[in-house]
Protein backbone atom coordinates (compact mmCIF):
# COMPACT_ATOMS: atom_id res chain seq x y z
CA UNK A 1 0.00 0.00 0.00
CA UNK A 2 1.50 3.46 -1.16
CA UNK A 3 1.79 6.20 1.19
CA UNK A 4 -0.93 8.84 1.22
CA UNK A 5 0.92 12.13 -0.43
CA UNK A 6 -0.57 15.54 -0.41
CA UNK A 7 -1.46 15.24 -4.06
CA UNK A 8 -3.25 12.07 -3.28
CA UNK A 9 -5.06 13.51 -0.68
CA UNK A 10 -6.14 16.17 -2.91
CA UNK A 11 -7.66 13.62 -5.31
CA UNK A 12 -9.67 11.90 -2.41
CA UNK A 13 -10.67 15.58 -0.21
CA UNK A 14 -13.93 15.86 -2.33
CA UNK A 15 -15.49 12.44 -1.23
CA UNK A 16 -13.73 13.19 1.95
CA UNK A 17 -15.24 15.90 2.77
CA UNK A 18 -18.86 14.83 1.74
CA UNK A 19 -18.45 11.85 3.78
CA UNK A 20 -18.50 9.48 1.32
CA UNK A 21 -15.18 8.20 0.53
CA UNK A 22 -14.64 4.46 1.68
CA UNK A 23 -13.67 3.71 4.98
CA UNK A 24 -9.92 2.01 4.18
CA UNK A 25 -8.96 5.33 2.32
CA UNK A 26 -10.29 7.69 4.43
CA UNK A 27 -8.12 5.64 7.45
CA UNK A 28 -5.64 6.45 5.45
CA UNK A 29 -6.53 10.05 4.28
CA UNK A 30 -7.08 10.98 8.26
CA UNK A 31 -3.54 9.68 9.57
CA UNK A 32 -2.28 12.06 6.72
CA UNK A 33 -4.57 15.06 7.60
CA UNK A 34 -3.60 14.48 11.39
CA UNK A 35 0.38 15.71 10.34
CA UNK A 36 -0.57 17.76 7.42
CA UNK A 37 -1.96 21.41 8.11
CA UNK A 38 -2.07 22.61 4.67
CA UNK A 39 -4.39 19.50 3.65
CA UNK A 40 -6.07 19.53 6.49
CA UNK A 41 -6.80 23.39 5.44
CA UNK A 42 -8.11 22.06 2.36
CA UNK A 43 -10.53 19.38 3.24
CA UNK A 44 -11.91 22.09 5.95
CA UNK A 45 -12.41 24.34 2.91
CA UNK A 46 -14.40 21.58 0.81
CA UNK A 47 -16.22 20.40 3.78
CA UNK A 48 -17.70 24.08 3.56
CA UNK A 49 -19.03 23.26 -0.07
CA UNK A 50 -20.89 20.03 1.86
CA UNK A 51 -22.48 22.29 4.63
CA UNK A 52 -23.33 24.63 2.07
CA UNK A 53 -25.41 21.70 -0.11
CA UNK A 54 -27.20 21.19 2.87
CA UNK A 55 -28.25 24.68 3.18
CA UNK A 56 -29.76 24.27 -0.10
CA UNK A 57 -32.81 21.78 1.23
CA UNK A 58 -36.12 23.48 1.76
CA UNK A 59 -37.42 23.43 5.55
CA UNK A 60 -40.49 21.04 5.49
CA UNK A 61 -43.12 21.22 8.57
CA UNK A 62 -42.70 18.11 10.47
CA UNK A 63 -46.03 16.17 11.34
CA UNK A 64 -48.83 17.73 13.92
CA UNK A 65 -47.39 17.37 17.74
CA UNK A 66 -43.80 16.62 16.42
CA UNK A 67 -42.58 20.28 18.85
CA UNK A 68 -43.78 18.16 21.80
CA UNK A 69 -42.92 14.91 21.19
CA UNK A 70 -39.60 15.90 21.13
CA UNK A 71 -39.68 17.85 23.91
CA UNK A 72 -41.17 14.90 26.13
CA UNK A 73 -38.53 12.91 24.38
CA UNK A 74 -35.98 15.15 25.84
CA UNK A 75 -36.96 15.63 29.23
CA UNK A 76 -37.33 11.84 29.84
CA UNK A 77 -33.92 11.70 28.91
CA UNK A 78 -32.80 14.10 31.72
CA UNK A 79 -31.85 12.82 35.17
CA UNK A 80 -34.23 13.79 37.77
CA UNK A 81 -32.92 16.86 39.62
CA UNK A 82 -31.98 16.32 43.39
CA UNK A 83 -34.78 16.58 45.78
CA UNK A 84 -32.41 16.39 49.01
CA UNK A 85 -30.67 19.60 48.29
CA UNK A 86 -32.55 22.62 49.47
CA UNK A 87 -29.83 24.85 49.62
CA UNK A 88 -29.75 27.46 46.94
CA UNK A 89 -25.31 26.57 46.36
CA UNK A 90 -25.97 23.21 46.82
CA UNK A 91 -28.55 22.77 44.34
CA UNK A 92 -26.94 25.44 41.91
CA UNK A 93 -23.83 23.16 42.36
CA UNK A 94 -25.63 20.04 41.85
CA UNK A 95 -26.98 21.70 38.47
CA UNK A 96 -23.50 22.33 37.05
CA UNK A 97 -22.19 19.07 37.80
CA UNK A 98 -25.72 17.51 35.86
CA UNK A 99 -26.11 20.44 33.19
CA UNK A 100 -22.83 21.91 32.64
CA UNK A 101 -20.09 19.33 31.95
CA UNK A 102 -18.20 21.99 29.75
CA UNK A 103 -15.32 19.37 28.32
CA UNK A 104 -12.72 20.41 26.33
CA UNK A 105 -12.05 23.77 26.51
CA UNK A 106 -14.91 23.97 29.32
CA UNK A 107 -14.21 25.09 32.24
CA UNK A 108 -16.82 24.17 33.83
CA UNK A 109 -16.81 23.99 37.77
CA UNK A 110 -18.48 26.70 38.10
CA UNK A 111 -19.06 27.89 42.15
CA UNK A 112 -15.27 27.38 43.63
CA UNK A 113 -16.67 30.82 44.66
CA UNK A 114 -19.72 30.41 46.07
CA UNK A 115 -22.54 32.63 44.29
CA UNK A 116 -24.09 34.50 46.61
CA UNK A 117 -27.80 35.25 45.89
CA UNK A 118 -28.12 39.07 44.01
CA UNK A 119 -31.70 39.67 45.56
CA UNK A 120 -35.01 38.09 44.79
CA UNK A 121 -35.86 37.02 41.38
CA UNK A 122 -37.94 38.83 39.47
CA UNK A 123 -39.80 36.12 37.43
CA UNK A 124 -41.89 38.69 35.87
CA UNK A 125 -39.43 39.93 33.89
CA UNK A 126 -37.74 36.14 32.24
CA UNK A 127 -35.95 38.31 28.96
CA UNK A 128 -32.86 36.72 28.44
CA UNK A 129 -30.03 39.03 28.87
CA UNK A 130 -26.83 39.28 26.49
CA UNK A 131 -24.02 42.04 26.21
CA UNK A 132 -21.01 41.89 24.29
CA UNK A 133 -17.80 41.24 26.27
CA UNK A 134 -15.39 44.50 25.73
CA UNK A 135 -11.63 44.41 26.32
CA UNK A 136 -9.51 47.07 25.07
CA UNK A 137 -12.58 48.64 23.32
CA UNK A 138 -12.82 45.50 20.89
CA UNK A 139 -15.78 42.69 21.67
CA UNK A 140 -13.64 39.47 23.10
CA UNK A 141 -17.16 37.68 23.63
CA UNK A 142 -20.73 37.58 24.52
CA UNK A 143 -22.75 36.74 27.86
CA UNK A 144 -25.93 35.29 28.41
CA UNK A 145 -27.68 35.63 31.42
CA UNK A 146 -31.23 34.06 31.87
CA UNK A 147 -33.32 35.60 34.67
CA UNK A 148 -35.84 32.80 34.73
CA UNK A 149 -35.70 29.32 37.70
CA UNK A 150 -33.12 28.03 37.09
CA UNK A 151 -31.52 31.35 36.39
CA UNK A 152 -27.64 31.06 34.56
CA UNK A 153 -24.90 32.98 32.47
CA UNK A 154 -23.11 31.64 30.14
CA UNK A 155 -20.55 33.34 28.06
CA UNK A 156 -18.20 32.85 25.50
CA UNK A 157 -14.59 34.29 25.40
CA UNK A 158 -11.87 34.73 22.97
CA UNK A 159 -8.75 36.65 24.16
CA UNK A 160 -6.49 35.49 21.67
CA UNK A 161 -3.85 38.08 20.91
CA UNK A 162 -3.92 39.44 24.63
CA UNK A 163 -1.19 39.11 26.59
CA UNK A 164 -3.17 38.72 29.84
CA UNK A 165 -5.59 36.02 30.44
CA UNK A 166 -4.69 33.95 27.56
CA UNK A 167 -4.35 30.81 29.81
CA UNK A 168 -5.59 31.38 32.97
CA UNK A 169 -8.04 30.85 35.61
CA UNK A 170 -10.82 33.77 34.86
CA UNK A 171 -13.66 34.62 37.23
CA UNK A 172 -16.56 36.23 36.32
CA UNK A 173 -18.82 38.37 38.67
CA UNK A 174 -22.30 39.94 37.95
CA UNK A 175 -22.63 43.87 38.10
CA UNK A 176 -25.76 45.32 39.67
CA UNK A 177 -26.73 49.31 39.18
CA UNK A 178 -26.42 49.89 42.19
CA UNK A 179 -22.68 49.17 42.13
CA UNK A 180 -22.08 46.07 44.04
CA UNK A 181 -20.87 42.99 42.52
CA UNK A 182 -21.65 39.39 42.51
CA UNK A 183 -19.23 36.04 41.66
CA UNK A 184 -21.24 33.28 39.73
CA UNK A 185 -17.83 31.06 39.13
CA UNK A 186 -14.70 31.18 37.43
CA UNK A 187 -13.07 28.75 35.06
CA UNK A 188 -10.09 28.26 32.35
CA UNK A 189 -9.11 29.59 29.15
CA UNK A 190 -7.29 27.39 27.05
CA UNK A 191 -5.19 29.05 24.25
CA UNK A 192 -6.86 32.26 25.33
CA UNK A 193 -10.45 30.46 24.21
CA UNK A 194 -12.94 29.02 26.63
CA UNK A 195 -17.08 29.05 26.71
CA UNK A 196 -18.84 28.48 29.89
CA UNK A 197 -22.32 28.08 31.99
CA UNK A 198 -23.28 28.16 35.23
CA UNK A 199 -26.76 28.05 37.04
CA UNK A 200 -27.02 31.40 38.81
CA UNK A 201 -29.65 33.58 40.46
CA UNK A 202 -29.87 36.46 38.10
CA UNK A 203 -32.31 39.49 38.70
CA UNK A 204 -33.21 41.31 35.69
CA UNK A 205 -34.62 44.04 37.76
CA UNK A 206 -30.96 45.09 39.30
CA UNK A 207 -28.40 43.74 36.92
CA UNK A 208 -26.53 45.84 34.74
CA UNK A 209 -23.60 43.77 33.60
CA UNK A 210 -20.54 41.73 34.09
CA UNK A 211 -17.04 41.92 34.98
CA UNK A 212 -14.07 38.89 33.73
CA UNK A 213 -11.20 39.13 36.31
CA UNK A 214 -7.83 37.89 35.91
CA UNK A 215 -6.44 35.72 38.83
CA UNK A 216 -4.74 38.77 39.77
CA UNK A 217 -8.39 40.82 40.30
CA UNK A 218 -8.00 42.94 37.54
CA UNK A 219 -10.41 43.71 35.21
CA UNK A 220 -9.87 41.84 32.12
CA UNK A 221 -13.27 42.64 30.07
CA UNK A 222 -16.68 44.24 30.86
CA UNK A 223 -20.37 43.58 29.46
CA UNK A 224 -23.01 46.30 29.97
CA UNK A 225 -26.30 44.58 29.71
CA UNK A 226 -29.00 47.15 27.48
CA UNK A 227 -31.09 49.48 29.90
CA UNK A 228 -34.86 48.00 30.26
CA UNK A 229 -37.85 49.77 30.86
CA UNK A 230 -38.76 49.99 34.51
CA UNK A 231 -41.05 48.00 35.72
CA UNK A 232 -44.76 49.38 36.07
CA UNK B 1 -44.44 28.95 27.72
CA UNK B 2 -45.81 31.12 26.35
CA UNK B 3 -44.16 33.39 29.53
CA UNK B 4 -41.31 33.26 27.80
CA UNK B 5 -42.07 32.69 23.99
CA UNK B 6 -41.03 36.52 22.80
CA UNK B 7 -37.93 36.74 24.88
CA UNK B 8 -36.59 33.31 23.95
CA UNK B 9 -37.78 33.60 20.38
CA UNK B 10 -35.32 36.67 19.91
CA UNK B 11 -32.20 34.76 21.83
CA UNK B 12 -29.32 33.84 19.81
CA UNK B 13 -28.79 30.44 18.57
CA UNK B 14 -25.78 30.27 20.60
CA UNK B 15 -27.81 31.27 23.71
CA UNK B 16 -30.49 28.82 22.90
CA UNK B 17 -28.36 25.88 22.45
CA UNK B 18 -26.58 26.66 25.43
CA UNK B 19 -29.38 27.16 27.77
CA UNK B 20 -30.46 23.62 26.26
CA UNK B 21 -28.40 21.94 28.84
CA UNK B 22 -30.02 23.47 31.67
CA UNK B 23 -33.34 21.62 30.95
CA UNK B 24 -35.87 24.47 31.05
CA UNK B 25 -38.61 23.28 28.83
CA UNK B 26 -39.35 26.05 27.85
CA UNK B 27 -35.82 26.65 26.02
CA UNK B 28 -36.44 23.78 24.60
CA UNK B 29 -39.29 24.62 22.84
CA UNK B 30 -38.13 27.77 21.83
CA UNK B 31 -34.83 25.73 20.60
CA UNK B 32 -37.05 22.84 18.77
CA UNK B 33 -39.32 25.32 17.07
CA UNK B 34 -36.91 27.72 16.12
CA UNK B 35 -35.07 24.23 14.03
CA UNK B 36 -37.92 21.98 13.53
CA UNK B 37 -37.93 23.09 9.87
CA UNK B 38 -34.83 22.63 9.15
CA UNK B 39 -33.81 19.76 10.19
CA UNK B 40 -37.12 18.05 9.20
CA UNK B 41 -36.34 19.18 6.07
CA UNK B 42 -32.62 17.39 6.13
CA UNK B 43 -34.09 14.32 7.28
CA UNK B 44 -36.76 13.91 4.43
CA UNK B 45 -34.88 14.95 1.62
CA UNK B 46 -32.76 12.32 2.25
CA UNK B 47 -34.71 9.52 3.35
CA UNK B 48 -38.28 10.56 1.91
CA UNK B 49 -40.12 8.43 4.43
CA UNK B 50 -42.01 11.13 7.06
CA UNK B 51 -42.27 8.44 9.37
CA UNK B 52 -38.36 7.60 9.56
CA UNK B 53 -37.48 11.19 8.86
CA UNK B 54 -39.91 12.09 12.19
CA UNK B 55 -37.47 9.96 13.86
CA UNK B 56 -34.53 10.73 12.62
CA UNK B 57 -35.37 14.95 13.33
CA UNK B 58 -36.46 13.38 17.18
CA UNK B 59 -32.77 12.20 17.07
CA UNK B 60 -31.18 14.91 16.18
CA UNK B 61 -32.64 17.09 19.12
CA UNK B 62 -31.79 14.84 21.25
CA UNK B 63 -28.14 14.31 19.84
CA UNK B 64 -27.93 17.98 20.29
CA UNK B 65 -28.74 18.10 23.64
CA UNK B 66 -26.76 15.73 24.89
CA UNK B 67 -23.94 17.17 23.10
CA UNK B 68 -24.51 20.69 22.86
CA UNK B 69 -21.34 21.34 25.68
CA UNK B 70 -19.23 20.48 22.37
CA UNK B 71 -20.70 22.60 20.42
CA UNK B 72 -17.96 24.84 18.92
CA UNK B 73 -19.15 28.18 17.22
CA UNK B 74 -15.99 28.74 15.93
CA UNK B 75 -16.42 25.98 13.30
CA UNK B 76 -20.09 26.95 12.37
CA UNK B 77 -23.59 27.76 13.08
CA UNK B 78 -26.12 26.34 15.07
CA UNK B 79 -28.09 25.90 12.18
CA UNK B 80 -25.04 23.76 10.09
CA UNK B 81 -24.22 22.01 13.20
CA UNK B 82 -28.01 20.68 13.30
CA UNK B 83 -28.25 20.23 9.87
CA UNK B 84 -25.21 18.21 9.74
CA UNK B 85 -26.41 15.72 12.64
CA UNK B 86 -29.42 15.13 10.72
CA UNK B 87 -27.80 14.63 7.33
CA UNK B 88 -25.69 12.20 8.97
CA UNK B 89 -28.39 10.08 11.07
CA UNK B 90 -30.53 10.27 7.61
CA UNK B 91 -27.54 8.80 5.71
CA UNK B 92 -27.11 6.13 8.08
CA UNK B 93 -30.68 5.55 8.44
CA UNK B 94 -30.48 4.89 4.23
CA UNK B 95 -27.47 2.23 4.13
CA UNK B 96 -28.91 0.53 6.82
CA UNK B 97 -32.37 0.61 5.04
CA UNK B 98 -31.76 0.73 1.54
CA UNK B 99 -29.73 -1.02 -1.18
CA UNK B 100 -30.58 1.74 -3.12
CA UNK B 101 -30.05 5.08 -1.62
CA UNK B 102 -32.10 7.09 -4.38
CA UNK B 103 -34.90 6.56 -6.73
CA UNK B 104 -33.72 8.55 -10.57
CA UNK B 105 -37.21 10.63 -10.21
CA UNK B 106 -36.14 11.18 -6.39
CA UNK B 107 -32.48 12.50 -7.80
CA UNK B 108 -33.82 15.21 -10.32
CA UNK B 109 -36.91 16.57 -7.70
CA UNK B 110 -34.29 17.19 -5.63
CA UNK B 111 -31.53 18.82 -7.86
CA UNK B 112 -34.32 21.05 -9.80
CA UNK B 113 -34.81 21.93 -5.83
CA UNK B 114 -31.96 23.18 -5.28
CA UNK B 115 -30.95 24.38 -8.72
CA UNK B 116 -34.38 26.88 -8.66
CA UNK B 117 -33.68 30.27 -7.78
CA UNK B 118 -36.94 31.90 -6.53
CA UNK B 119 -36.42 35.24 -5.54
CA UNK B 120 -37.38 35.02 -2.18
CA UNK B 121 -34.72 32.54 -1.99
CA UNK B 122 -32.09 34.83 -3.57
CA UNK B 123 -33.23 37.33 -0.91
CA UNK B 124 -33.35 35.56 2.03
CA UNK B 125 -29.95 34.30 1.95
CA UNK B 126 -26.97 35.42 0.10
CA UNK B 127 -24.68 32.93 0.67
CA UNK B 128 -27.45 30.18 -0.26
CA UNK B 129 -28.25 32.31 -3.72
CA UNK B 130 -24.33 32.36 -4.81
CA UNK B 131 -24.04 28.06 -4.14
CA UNK B 132 -27.70 27.64 -5.76
CA UNK B 133 -26.42 29.41 -8.64
CA UNK B 134 -23.14 27.63 -8.68
CA UNK B 135 -24.69 24.53 -8.48
CA UNK B 136 -27.06 25.24 -11.55
CA UNK B 137 -24.37 27.02 -13.68
CA UNK B 138 -22.74 23.07 -13.48
CA UNK B 139 -23.17 20.44 -16.19
CA UNK B 140 -26.22 18.45 -15.36
CA UNK B 141 -24.20 15.23 -15.12
CA UNK B 142 -21.78 16.86 -12.23
CA UNK B 143 -24.66 18.60 -10.28
CA UNK B 144 -26.24 15.08 -10.36
CA UNK B 145 -23.10 13.19 -8.86
CA UNK B 146 -22.76 16.27 -6.26
CA UNK B 147 -25.84 16.07 -5.10
CA UNK B 148 -26.02 11.98 -5.22
CA UNK B 149 -22.37 12.18 -2.88
CA UNK B 150 -23.37 15.61 -0.92
CA UNK B 151 -27.36 14.94 0.38
CA UNK B 152 -27.51 11.21 -0.89
CA UNK B 153 -24.12 10.14 0.75
CA UNK B 154 -23.92 7.59 -2.09
CA UNK B 155 -19.94 6.52 -2.60
CA UNK B 156 -18.50 7.20 -6.18
CA UNK B 157 -19.08 3.59 -7.17
CA UNK B 158 -22.78 4.07 -6.69
CA UNK B 159 -22.67 6.53 -8.58
CA UNK B 160 -20.92 5.22 -10.70
CA UNK B 161 -23.08 1.94 -10.93
CA UNK B 162 -26.33 4.36 -10.61
CA UNK B 163 -25.44 6.40 -13.98
CA UNK B 164 -23.92 3.54 -15.30
CA UNK B 165 -20.08 4.97 -15.74
CA UNK B 166 -16.78 4.29 -15.13
CA UNK B 167 -15.46 4.62 -11.45
CA UNK B 168 -13.09 7.16 -12.48
CA UNK B 169 -15.82 9.06 -14.32
CA UNK B 170 -17.92 9.33 -11.04
CA UNK B 171 -14.83 10.69 -9.28
CA UNK B 172 -13.81 13.08 -11.84
CA UNK B 173 -17.44 14.37 -11.80
CA UNK B 174 -17.47 14.76 -7.70
CA UNK B 175 -14.17 16.44 -7.76
CA UNK B 176 -14.94 19.03 -10.45
CA UNK B 177 -18.23 20.31 -8.81
CA UNK B 178 -16.94 20.33 -5.69
CA UNK B 179 -13.74 21.95 -6.73
CA UNK B 180 -16.09 24.50 -8.34
CA UNK B 181 -18.34 25.09 -5.49
CA UNK B 182 -15.73 25.67 -3.34
CA UNK B 183 -14.16 28.22 -5.65
CA UNK B 184 -17.14 29.96 -5.61
CA UNK B 185 -17.69 30.41 -1.88
CA UNK B 186 -14.04 31.20 -1.71
CA UNK B 187 -14.28 34.44 -4.20
CA UNK B 188 -17.13 35.44 -1.54
CA UNK B 189 -15.23 35.30 1.12
CA UNK B 190 -12.49 37.27 -0.75
CA UNK B 191 -15.30 40.34 -0.98
CA UNK B 192 -16.11 39.93 2.61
Amino acid sequence: MSAMTCDRLKELAPELALGVLPAQERARAVAHLDRCAGCREYVEQLTLVGDGLLGLLPGTEPPVGFETRVVDRLSRSRPAPPRRLRLRVAAAAAAVACAFGFGGWAVGTALDDAPAPLSAQDQGHPALLQAALVANGHEVGRIFAYPGSPGWVYMSVDLVGLEKGAGEKVHCRLERSDGTTVPVGSFTLKGGYGYWGAPAPVDAATVSGAQLLAADGSVLATAHFPPRDAPS
Amino acid sequence: MQRMGLPLGRATDEALLSGLTTGDPEIAVAFVRRFQRIVFGVAIAVVGDPQLAEDIAQQTFERAWRHAQIYDSRRGSVKTWLTTIAHNLAIDAVRARRASPVAPEDLDALLDIVTDTPEQQALADETSARIRSAVAALPREQARALVMAGIYGMTAQQIAEFERIPLGTAKTRIRTATRKLRTTLGTEASRR
